[in-house]
């Protein structure tokens, strides 16, 4: 398989180089290292406001959290018929965008795809951080999180003497997110091993040198470590890999074993995966050209990775917009005349406004990099991977609160509008996500050093193999 | 709380027994009232954290909070024990915690109705009709249900009061006895329109005292009309009583008999009966004999109901109704005209004319428009029906409209077999006249002492009668009243009045037949009662209501010594009804030519009508602080928290009104600030309006609330009055309705078939639904052991009064959220009142649909959550454990017909201690952040098992088997029209399961494999073949 | 950039790890080929005990110095195969167990509880919880089953005494004979490795 891959992937042909610049192991060393080497005095002044507006708003989350638990959920706008509006879009929509990073790392690598080095590290931090933010709902999103935070694991409880309940999709989203959550922290962590220690030969000062000591668990890079440490990296991308497919596979059980029309559809499995896909490169994407242009890694981030990125989101992105069109296909071919009304209701009801935001953002939209123009041009591919992304919010949206708000017994119909509460919360998440990201590209290295000279020996090799011949 | 009622209970000076029991009861107390344990808890159970310590706690916290309010019970009710007995068999036997029932009646409008209370431990909690009662038949309408609630009204007046500010009854006492009252020349008492033996008898007390004292029952609500009419037709005083069982043909002109009528209970129950299919009311009655029938001759009479359906169906009955706005009486009809209020009494006399019913007297409109042909195929309905047809007039209509109906049930020879006339007394001067004479009286200065006893007139008089300022003219003016309300603050003094589940008094059903009224709880606040206020002018040397009572009773009752008539007294407290006091049936004989006389004056309406009608919340106004009520989603426009200007579809259209723009009503000085709403099925150029609503001085829960139609309302546009004049003026309202979306968007929801149809083809109902039915990849569970309990809820029957939605609301301790809660859609009934219009949109008809939970065997709700809050016990309910519940909702999002209730916030947060004491001990208050459901009132299954038991063990016999209908559901309980059966299915011979074999059977939404324990009988019309 | 605190010999004295016996000798070469043909060639010269230090993993370094293949992925798949079997269980016993089926002992009790008209436990239902348990648990075996493996977390390793380790994580490439090799002598060795093309060439002590 992964020969096949080699073989017939032109994303394999290495020019132009995917480590661009006149570049040896050790200049990668430095460009990916110095940034997290600056004393905190010398930090520029940019990261400092940065991190303090980010920062604000992650404890104006806290405050609106602690208000919503002494409260109660009627500080939403959630109400009968639709019992989950925001709190259940804002969860799978990061749940989706914490797709990418396990899929750069783990399905990229076993399909050898080279040019993930310079990307999955960031891609991976990323995915923890989102299913971080995700993570807030299921819990929040109680009416009684102070029950819900011991009663939804299945620990022997004298309250009740009650287990869960394993027909409830609910409990398989719980074993499914902390599942994907552990493990991509675990993987995060096994690829940052090396790049520690290099931090930790590399630190002057005392203090620092001890903290990457025991980092990096005092790794030295032996041969012998190296061959049980490829087996294992090796083995977690095998199993991350369906495991990243069965999070929002399970994710849209919540929706696909219900009853509710516009939720009771067997096509959303692959659909959901195919939009968090699409939904994390497009946030990858955002993050990448910021991060890329603050920190000067136009050398390691090459606009190779960024189209070959765009391409993969054009892909999910058309994948997206078939199921769309499978949907109301399916509702008219079913002959089910609550289906039916449910589609209808969507794209003419109440809230066309939100279903046709959703059409134009991503089943539009990502056709624009069909042409090498726009797929290679830094603001567009900016602006759209926004625009993505506010599309996706937009589907979990339509997919929830279009569906409850207009079931089956027209006398239960009802409308949802949010509260400056759920507002504040979404914002918040932000907060949260932007946080540890800045503290990520502060303090870590972005980019798998080991990995990308491991890339890069391979071109020297080629190189040196072209001038014996 | 407890601590006001034991001074209270002291300074009254409990009866003696009563007092005794207390003190014994106190002694059994002793142990638990001393401990600190024991304050504690009693704060506890009765702050808001009651419920945190209820969930996920140990069986002996649960049990301290049941000790607890068993204690505070004791502090707070301590009933004369003495005087009441239960309607239970045997001596009473209190037992703590175990429910007891009294009967009692509810005075209201002239009438009572007789009423079982259940009481624990001392707290009258909910209220039930006393099945022996000819007036309520053991139902009882929304009013009487939220009466428990008013009773505990946080904001009802507790002290006296002298200018507003608070006083004692002694100072009272002085005042009234140092007013020279001399003849009484210048005394006038305005009351409540009443049927109390004892208040009549008192009365004629005060006329003994001062001969030239007045006496005026005003009714905002009244129903005089109907006896004027009854008089100008008979030429004396008569009362028609409508056997509506034994009529095939209804008309009803403007009469919303079914809905908001003080007899509306009885003629719903006697509607019914004609509407059911007759080998159903066959099974009824064979179900209450035969206990133990061989199954097989039992499935063979059912195999064959269809066509006893389809041949019996026939003898379903034919309603009419004629009238302004949509009422439920209206919805029922099987052929409906709207028009407007003074087209109705054109309608009126051309039918009379047209049936010849009045001599020299010819139809004056031309049969082209819908009205003319509804007439022709009316008329000719009816007279194919003589006999057993009946036209009946509604209170709201002028006595020349009710004339016209008795000339026309006269002349089809009704009179006798379904209009049994019973004799009554002629009425004096009609109360409209007695006001406007009182009003000029007190002008004149001539009134030196006015006693209101009840009621609101300063908020409720016509308005062109000025009553506020005429009411300060009055040197003595009292007010004797449930609440500090507007006439309360214009009068000088006001008397705390005793709630009818607090005093003792009597009243006659509309047939005669008396009830005693017994008190639950002693006086909360020591008011007082009508009867006890007569007393005290009377001068009579009993002052307490008991004892007034119990006198005149003695005089009344059958035997010759004491000992005899005390047993009398006894069986009428314990069954609730004095048997021998019925009406006697009297001759009524037609009086053409006065009614003739009367025609002529009919004049036809000019410009802008406005019709009233009371409201089925706040009724006159009485009920304007019941929350309950307030919260009661109207039945007809689903409009909670507030009432409003209702004009057709096609008016609004035309004048370019929307629903909430605020126009301004007025004619002469007179004027009302009012949003408008559409009500599809108005008639077109006139608009109705609810009365009781706009209190200004009132309670927490109504102030403000709505508009106040009194405010146009006068004595010449009592009811309705034309050549009004509306112009829209700026600014929006917000009406709060519990159902946005009226259409069935053609989804079998509420199965509807005409009875032609339905014979000729049963499987109709069946065929409706088109989407294919899903299947299960597990195998269904086999439902085969026990009792399955089930439910079967008659659409042909039901007619959407609202009783069951109340009923379950307070058997259930189900919180009010308030309007703006309920703008947001999380109102919390259990049960609640579906309504959809099918047909044309300016003129269709009307289905109503009761939905509690449907307690499906493969509940979706059950499968998705996570923690199995919600699960299924072996008798096939679809429990809910609270205590387990996180709340994530996902069960609601789950529920296909969305019958799941979440607590999004804590709605007990400002209940206050003596609201507490309405709740159900049986069920749990549930917390915030949790769901809940309908539980097919598990607490009554649980309650009833365990009587069985212990019945069996004091027999030390094996336990028995649940009999069929010993368990009724609240909802079931109180229906007036029976729709509703509650039963075990695993029983073939019970009402249930013979009713769910039925054709017209069918489960809401089966094709989704729900497989529901509540499944629905389709309805039925019969309309008129000329109407088609 | 040398750097003359070296933290781990100072960890080492702190845990009481003595500097005794000669660890081998260590050379450096300039690129990742380089040291593939300098491994294979003192293999040929009959060393067996080699090993080598990179910056990332060199390819076709293992079977230049004779490295056997890793077994992790034995252990995975036993801890996979326990995850599988742990979920079925827990999902058996806490929805079809009624209480007092097993010892008093345990503690434990189920409801058995009839949800939605659906089998008290089902396959079907129990899928997605077992994989995801099933991939838990191999995740944690992977990694953990690393670290064991590679003898991690160490906080001193005898070859950060050699001065020019640093580089071995940024851009150095070295091999080791270790004296623990039969044909290993400090001087020959050392000798062979400069005769390679091996630069800072020294005997390791530790």
């Amino acid at each position: 398989m992964a020969d096949l891959a080699i073989k017939h992937n032109p994303l394999l042909e290495t020019n132009p180089p995917l480590v661009q610049g006149p570049q040896d192991y050790n200049s990668v060393t430095e460009v990916v290292s110095s940034p997290t080497e600056i004393p905190l005095n010398k930090t520029p002044l940019r990261w400092y406001i940065a991190i303090g507006i980010t920062s604000s708003i992650l404890g104006m989350m806290g405050l609106v959290l602690t208000y919503l638990v002494a409260t109660g959920i009627g500080v939403w706008g959630n109400n009968r018929p639709v019992g989950w509006a925001w709190d259940i879009t804002n969860f799978v929509f990061w749940i989706g965008i914490g797709h990418a990073g396990t899929l750069i790392s783990a399905i990229l690598f076993l399909f050898r795809q080279k040019w993930r080095t310079s990307i999955n590290r960031s891609a991976e931090a990323m995915t923890l951080f989102a299913v971080a933010c995700a993570a807030i709902f299921p819990l929040f999103h109680t009416g009684r999180p102070w029950r819900a935070a011991y009663w939804l694991l299945p620990l022997p409880n004298t309250d009740l003497n009650m287990w869960q309940n394993f027909r409830s999709p609910l409990i398989w989203d719980v074993f499914a997110v902390s599942t994907y959550g552990t493990v991509s922290l675990l993987f995060w962590f096994v690829g940052l091993v090396p790049d520690l220690a290099t931090l930790r030969d590399r630190a002057v000062d005392n203090v620092r040198k001890k903290i990457f000591a025991v980092a990096s668990l005092g790794w030295r890079g032996t041969a012998k470590a190296w061959r049980h440490y490829e087996a294992a990296y090796l083995i977690l991308a095998g199993i991350s890999t369906p495991l990243v497919l069965s999070v929002h596979s399970i994710v849209s059980f919540d929706f696909a074993t219900s009853v509710i029309p516009g939720w009771h559809t067997t096509i959303f499995p692959p659909y959901f995966v195919a939009g968090a896909v699409f939904s994390g490169f497009a946030m990858v994407m955002t993050l990448m050209l910021i991060a890329r242009w603050v920190m000067k890694l136009e050398n390691l981030i090459t606009m190779k990775h960024l189209e070959n990125m765009n391409k993969i989101i054009l892909v999910t992105g058309s994948i997206v917009g078939y199921a769309y069109a499978t949907e109301f296909f399916i509702a008219w071919y079913s002959g089910n005349a609550y289906e039916r009304f449910t589609f209808i209701n969507r794209a003419f009801g109440p809230y066309a406004w939100a279903y046709w935001t959703m059409v134009s953002c991503n089943v539009i939209t990502p056709q624009f990099f069909w042409f090498k123009k726009l797929r290679t041009s830094i603001p567009v591919m900016f602006v759209l991977s926004i625009v993505v992304n506010i599309g996706m919010w937009f589907e979990r949206f339509v997919i929830i609160v279009t569906s409850l708000h207009r079931d089956y017994l027209p006398s239960s119909w009802g409308y949802f509008r949010p509260t400056w509460v759920d507002i504040c919360l979404f914002i918040g998440t932000f907060g949260l996500f932007l946080t540890l990201f800045l503290l990520f590209c502060r303090f870590l290295p972005v980019i798998a050093i080991s990995e990308v000279k491991g890339v890069l020996a391979q071109q020297r090799h080629q190189a040196h193999e072209e001038a014996a011949h | 709380m407890n601590l006001i009622s034991i001074t209270n209970t002291k300074q009254n000076g409990a009866p003696v027994l009563g007092d005794v029991t207390g003190k014994s009861y106190w002694r059994s107390l002793n142990q638990l009232a001393d401990t600190a344990d024991f304050k504690q808890w009693v704060t506890r159970e009765f702050s808001s954290t009651a419920t945190d310590l209820l969930d996920g706690n140990s069986r002996r916290t649960v049990l301290k909070l049941m000790a607890a309010s068993f204690g505070l019970a004791g502090l707070t009710a301590c009933r004369p024990v003495a005087h009441i007995l239960p309607n239970t068999k045997g001596v009473e036997d209190y037992i703590p915690g175990a429910a007891t029932f009294y009967s009692t009646a509810m005075p209201m409008n002239g009438v009572v109705n007789g009423l079982l209370v259940e009481t624990h431990d001392g707290r009258p909690t909910k209220i039930e009709g006393n099945p022996d009662h000819p007036m309520s038949l053991g139902a009882a309408n929304s009013f009487a249900q939220a009466s428990v609630l008013g009773l505990y009204d946080p904001d009802r007046s507790k002290v006296v009061l002298e200018a507003g500010k608070e006083s004692t009854f002694e100072k009272f006492e002085a005042a009234l006895k140092a007013a020279n009252l001399a003849d009484g020349s210048g005394l006038r008492f305005v009351t409540l329109a009443n049927a109390s033996p004892t208040f009549t008898w008192l009365k004629s007390q005060v006329l003994a005292k001062y001969p030239k004292a007045g006496f005026i029952e005003y009714e905002p609500i009244s129903h005089d009309a109907m006896r004027e009419g009854a008089e100008m037709a008979f030429g004396t005083g008569v009362a028609i009583h409508k056997q509506l069982d034994k009529a095939k043909i209804i008309v009803s002109l403007d009469y919303d008999f079914l809905g908001l009528d003080a007899l509306s209970i009885m003629l719903t129950k006697l509607f019914s009966k004609g509407r059911k299919l007759a080998e159903e009311s066959e099974e009824e009655g064979e179900h209450a004999a035969a206990e133990h029938k061989d199954e097989k001759t039992e499935n063979k009479k059912v195999e064959h109901a269809a066509e006893h359906a389809a041949e019996k169906a026939a003898e379903m009955n034919r309603l009419y109704s004629v009238e302004t706005n949509y009422s439920l009486t209206g919805g029922m009809a099987d052929h409906r005209l709207r028009l407007k209020p003074s087209e109705i009494v054109t309608f009126a006399r051309d039918l009379a004319a047209k049936l010849g019913a009045v001599p020299g007297l010819n139809v004056m409109q031309p049969a082209t428009d819908k009205r003319g042909k509804f007439l022709d195929a009316l008329a000719k309905d009816l007279k194919a029906h003589s006999g057993e047809c009946i036209v009946m007039a509604g209170p709201k209509q002028p006595a020349i409209v009710h004339a016209l109906a008795h000339s026309i049930n006269a002349s089809l020879g009704n009179i006798g077999k379904t209009a049994i006339a019973w004799a009554s007394t002629k009425g004096e001067v009609s109360p409209l006249d007695a006001m406007r004479t009182l009003a000029g009286e007190i002008n004149s200065g001539k009134v030196q002492a006015l006693m209101i006893l009840g009621g609101n007139p300063v908020y409720t008089a016509p308005a062109d009668l000025n009553f506020a300022d005429a009411i300060k003219k009055v040197p003595l003016s009292v007010h004797l009243g449930l609440d500090a309300d507007e006439t309360a603050m214009a009068a000088k003094w006001h008397i705390p009045e005793a709630h009818y589940l607090e005093s003792w008094g009597d009243g006659r059903a509309v047939d005669g037949t008396a009830t005693i009224q017994q008190p639950l709880i002693e006086a909360m606040y020591g008011g007082k009662s009508a009867i006890e206020m007569l007393a005290l002018v009377a001068g009579t040397k009993d002052q307490r209501g008991y004892d007034l009572v119990r006198t005149y009773w003695s005089g009344q009752l059958p035997g010759k010594d004491t000992t005899a008539k005390d047993q009398a007294w006894r069986e009428a407290l314990h069954s609730g009804v004095i048997p021998g006091t019925k009406t006697a049936e009297s001759k009524a004989t037609l009086d053409g030519k006065s009614v003739g006389a009367q025609v002529a004056k009919i004049a036809d309406g000019k410009g802008f009508e406005i019709a009233f009608y009371p409201s089925s919340q706040a009724y006159d106004g009485r009920f304007a602080n019941n929350g309950w009520l307030q919260e009661l989603p109207d039945p007809m426009t689903k409009l909670v928290w507030g009432n409003a200007l209702l004009i057709s579809p096609k008016y609004a259209k035309d004048q370019g009104l929307a629903d909430g723009d605020m126009v301004t009503v007025s004619k002469g000085n007179l004027k009302l600030d009012v949003a408008v709403m559409t009500q599809p099925g108005h008639a077109d150029g006139c608009g109705s309006i609810a009365l009781g609503f706009g209190r200004t001085v009132c309670g927490r829960v109504g102030k403000g609330v709505g508009f106040n139609a009194y405010a146009i309302r006068t004595t010449n546009d009592f009811w309705s009055g034309d050549g009004f004049t509306i112009t829209k003026t700026a600014g929006k309202h917000v009406h709060a309705t519990t159902q946005e979306h009226g259409l069935m968007e053609g989804r079998p929801v509420v199965r509807e078939a005409k009875i032609d149809d339905y014979k000729k083809t049963p499987k109709i109902i069946e065929e409706m639904n088109e989407v294919p039915l899903l299947k299960s990849i597990y195998e269904d569970l086999k439902y085969d052991k026990g009792n399955q309990w089930g439910m079967s809820i008659d659409l042909n029957s039901c007619t959407g009064c609202n009783a069951c939605v109340v009923a379950c609301q307070s058997e259930n301790n189900i919180p009010i959220v308030g309007k703006e809660q309920v703008l947001k859609g999380r109102e919390m009934h259990w049960l609640r009142m579906d309504r959809y219009y099918t047909g044309d949109e300016n003129d269709p008809q009307v289905v109503t649909q009761a939905l509690p939970c449907l307690q499906c065997e493969n509940a979706p709700c059950e499968n998705v959550c996570p923690v199995a809050a919600t699960n299924h016990s072996p008798e096939g309910l679809n429990d809910m454990a609270y205590n387990r519940c996180v709340g994530t909702r996902y069960c609601a999002n789950n529920c296909p017909v969305k019958v799941r209730h979440f607590n999004f916030l804590n709605w007990h947060k400002t209940t206050e201690e003596v609201q507490k004491m309405s709740f159900n001990p049986n069920v749990t208050v549930r917390m915030r952040g949790i769901m809940e459901k309908c539980t097919y009132c598990v607490q009554r299954i649980q309650e009833t098992k365990i009587q069985i038991k212990a019945e069996a063990r004091a027999a030390g016999k094996e336990i028995r088997a649940i009999k069929d209908g010993e368990i009724k559901t609240a909802c079931q309980q109180t229906c007036p029209a029976d729709a509703i059966v509650f039963g075990n299915i695993n029983d073939p011979n019970s009402q249930v399961a013979k009713l769910k074999k039925h054709e017209r059977n069918y489960a809401l939404l089966a094709e989704l494999n729900i497989k529901p324990r509540t499944t629905y009988l389709a309805k039925l019309r019969n309309p008129n073949p000329e109407l088609g | 950039m040398h750097i003359h605190f070296d933290p781990h010999a100072t960890l080492a004295k702190i845990f009481g790890v003595e500097k005794t016996k000669v660890y081998g000798v260590v050379g450096e070469f300039p690129d990742a080929h380089d040291l593939v043909k300098a491994g294979r060639s003192v293999k040929e010269a009959g060393y067996t005990k080699l090993d080598a230090m990179s910056p990332f993993p060199v390819h076709g370094i293992d079977d230049a110095i004779g490295n056997p293949h890793s077994h992790i992925g034995w252990i995975v798949i036993f801890f996979s195969i326990t995850g599988l079997l742990l979920a079925q269980l827990l999902q058996w016993y806490t929805g079809a167990v009624a209480p007092g089926k097993l010892p008093a002992w345990t503690g434990l009790g189920s409801y058995p509880l009839v949800i939605g008209g659906k089998p008290l436990y089902d396959i079907t239902f129990s899928i997605p919880v077992t994989f995801e348990l099933t991939v838990l648990l191999s995740a944690f075996c992977a990694v953990f089953g690393l670290f064991a493996l590679c003898g991690l977390p160490r906080l001193y390793h005898p070859l950060d005494t050699y001065s020019q380790s640093h580089r071995a994580t940024d851009d150095g490439f070295f091999l080791i004979i270790e004296a623990s090799d039969p044909k290993f002598d400090p001087e020959a060795s050392a000798q062979l490795m400069r005769s390679l093309g091996g630069t800072n060439v020294e005997v390791v002590e530790g």
